[in-house]
């Protein structure tokens, strides 16, 4: 009966975050408050794949954002260059392409750990950044790639604001539900063993390179898809989406929120965006205020915003 | 009668040092052998060669009469062999259920949950608690539970005694009596030679990398010089 009532609470939240700029339409700032809560979500996917690999499977990648870069551009390409503006085939064109660069650059990757694996996908992702910056006939180089085409969805047309939101919460619902499904599998236990003793889990007969290979493409097809929502959004890719700016910025939403949880990545896309977005219309110094939080985390809540609710619900359980 | 475990000639090193140096070791099927010795024998490092951790120079060795010399170790867990690691080496943030569930290789009439609980009962009262709550002994037994879990042929077990109070290694030797009874093939390292006496009909005991004595349990206690000289007792 709870577990009805819990699935039923989630339902009915989720139902509300779908509808939002539906029933916020009489607030002054719905459409400002739709724009960012856009924006958390498409973070909050990128945050969640990036999770996948550094929280469940111990694969601290500074790289995570040449996935998100490839599926936006991919997207974006895709729309203007296969002149189709079908969801279906620039989003499957964004997911395939992440995954196939997650599949290139994890094969050669994957076999490394710690320090190692965290600078090789720091300098893979610097490469692809470089042809992002350098390719200027395909990507747009230091101009970025503007008027990228909002999709359709078997004729529905998804231009306007409203229902390109829609499409991004569906897919962040989908995602995290599928995300859910995934650490709560053996499956995902296994990614939870190789993180804590990959040498046991070879012992219990797992071919651990393979599994932290899909485990890395996985990761990046979903950050692919990410890429795409974030291009269909702001009309635009630049450079930097695949630059290491957005893979610190991944990386701190999971740290702050908590690493190794669903929740955590999401609060912490809601808390950087946040003063990104918000905090920083009010104060010129809301950086130093991100830089300040960070710093705050690492030093006293390495478990992150879940760390801290855990531990304050055991105590108030004593 | 092909052997279940047959090492030959095995050298291996770390590094420059030579760690092995020509361990011959045979168990035939459904039988149990302890290895004993002194620390830094070299028990661990035959373990380790065995599971496919360390690649040996020279020497073979033959699982079930399959050459699986230098082969990785999730292949060699495939071909049935199963290490209970020295230390338990439990994932520390899994669940007791979810530890067993990660490491099930499903075998027609073969270990399940329900049969390791059977065998281990303490597991059974901790099933949702999480590997790092467990105690000393726990952790042992759901080691020795998760390895059944993989429906091994072959158990290695590394000091599964270690750190454990005394009624607790007798649980231990216990739970090994039963899987020996059942005709599981088991090769134990074990520093407590009782232990090792009660579990192993076989016992080999090493010393600087090579094996210096092989024999039944009551005729290494009839060998005074060979307990003394290379057990220490």
């Amino acid at each position: 009966m709870r577990r009805v009532a819990t699935w039923l609470a989630i339902a009915v939240a989720a139902a509300g975050l779908v509808a939002f700029p539906y029933w916020s339409a009489g607030w002054e700032s719905s459409r400002f408050a739709t724009t960012v809560l856009r924006d958390i979500l498409v973070f909050a996917i990128f945050a969640l794949s990036l999770d996948l690999l550094v929280g469940f499977a111990g694969m601290p990648s500074l790289g995570h954002a040449a996935f998100f870069g490839a599926g936006a551009y991919a997207a974006g390409i895709a729309s203007q260059r296969l002149a189709t503006s079908e969801l279906a085939v620039t989003l499957a064109a964004a997911a395939a392409s992440a995954a196939l660069l997650a599949l290139v650059i994890g094969a050669l990757v994957v076999r490394t750990a710690g320090i190692f694996f965290l600078m090789l996908t720091l300098a893979f992702a610097q490469i692809v950044f470089a042809i992002a910056f350098q390719w200027t006939s395909v990507t747009g180089g230091s101009n970025g790639l503007a008027g990228v085409g909002r999709p359709d969805l078997f004729g529905i047309d998804l231009s306007s604001s409203e229902r390109i939101y829609v499409l991004v919460a569906v897919a962040f619902l989908a995602i995290a539900l599928g995300l859910r499904a995934i650490v709560h599998s053996p499956y995902g236990r296994a990614l939870v063993g190789v993180r804590e003793n990959e040498r046991r889990m070879r012992a219990l007969g797992y071919d651990t390179t393979r599994l932290r290979l899909s485990a890395f493409v996985l990761a990046g097809t979903i950050a692919g898809i990410a890429g795409a929502l974030s291009a269909y959004s702001l009309r635009f890719v630049s450079a930097q989406d695949v630059g290491i700016g957005t893979s610190i910025r991944g990386f701190v939403m999971v740290l702050i929120g908590g690493a190794g949880t669903l929740v955590g990545p999401v609060l912490g896309a809601a808390i950087v965006t946040y003063i990104e977005r918000v905090l920083s219309s009010a104060t010129p110094v809301a950086e130093t205020v991100l830089g300040l939080v960070f710093i705050g985390f690492v030093l006293l809540a390495r478990q992150g915003l879940v760390g801290i609710g855990r531990a304050a619900w055991a105590q108030a359980r004593r | 009668m092909t052997a279940m475990l047959e090492v030959r000639g095995l050298h291996a090193y770390y590094g420059e040092s030579h760690v092995l140096q020509g361990v011959d070791l045979t168990i035939e099927a459904g039988h149990a052998v302890s290895l004993v010795g002194r620390n830094g024998a070299g028990k661990t490092t035959t373990l380790s060669a065995i599971a496919g951790f360390l690649r040996p120079r020279r020497g073979v060795i033959r699982i079930g009469g399959v050459d699986v010399t230098g082969v990785a170790a999730h292949r060699v867990a495939h071909a049935g062999v199963a290490l209970v690691p020295q230390g338990r080496r439990i994932f520390s943030d899994l669940s007791v259920h979810e530890n067993l569930v990660v490491a099930a290789r499903s075998v027609d009439g073969g270990w399940t949950e329900e049969k390791v609980i059977g065998l281990l009962p303490a597991l059974g009262r901790r099933l949702a608690v999480s590997g790092d709550q467990l105690s000393g002994g726990e952790q042992q037994m759901l080691a020795i539970g998760r390895a059944l879990m993989r429906n091994p042929r072959l158990l290695l077990l590394d000091e599964p005694s270690e750190g454990l109070a005394p009624k607790l290694v007798e649980e231990v030797g216990v739970a090994l009596a039963h899987l020996r009874a059942g005709g599981l093939t088991i090769l134990l390292v074990e520093q407590n030679l009782a232990l090792a006496s009660a579990v192993g009909e076989r016992m080999y005991v090493m010393n600087k990398g090579a094996i210096v004595f092989s024999g039944a349990a009551a005729e290494l206690a009839a060998a005074r010089e060979i307990e003394t000289r290379y057990l220490g007792i």
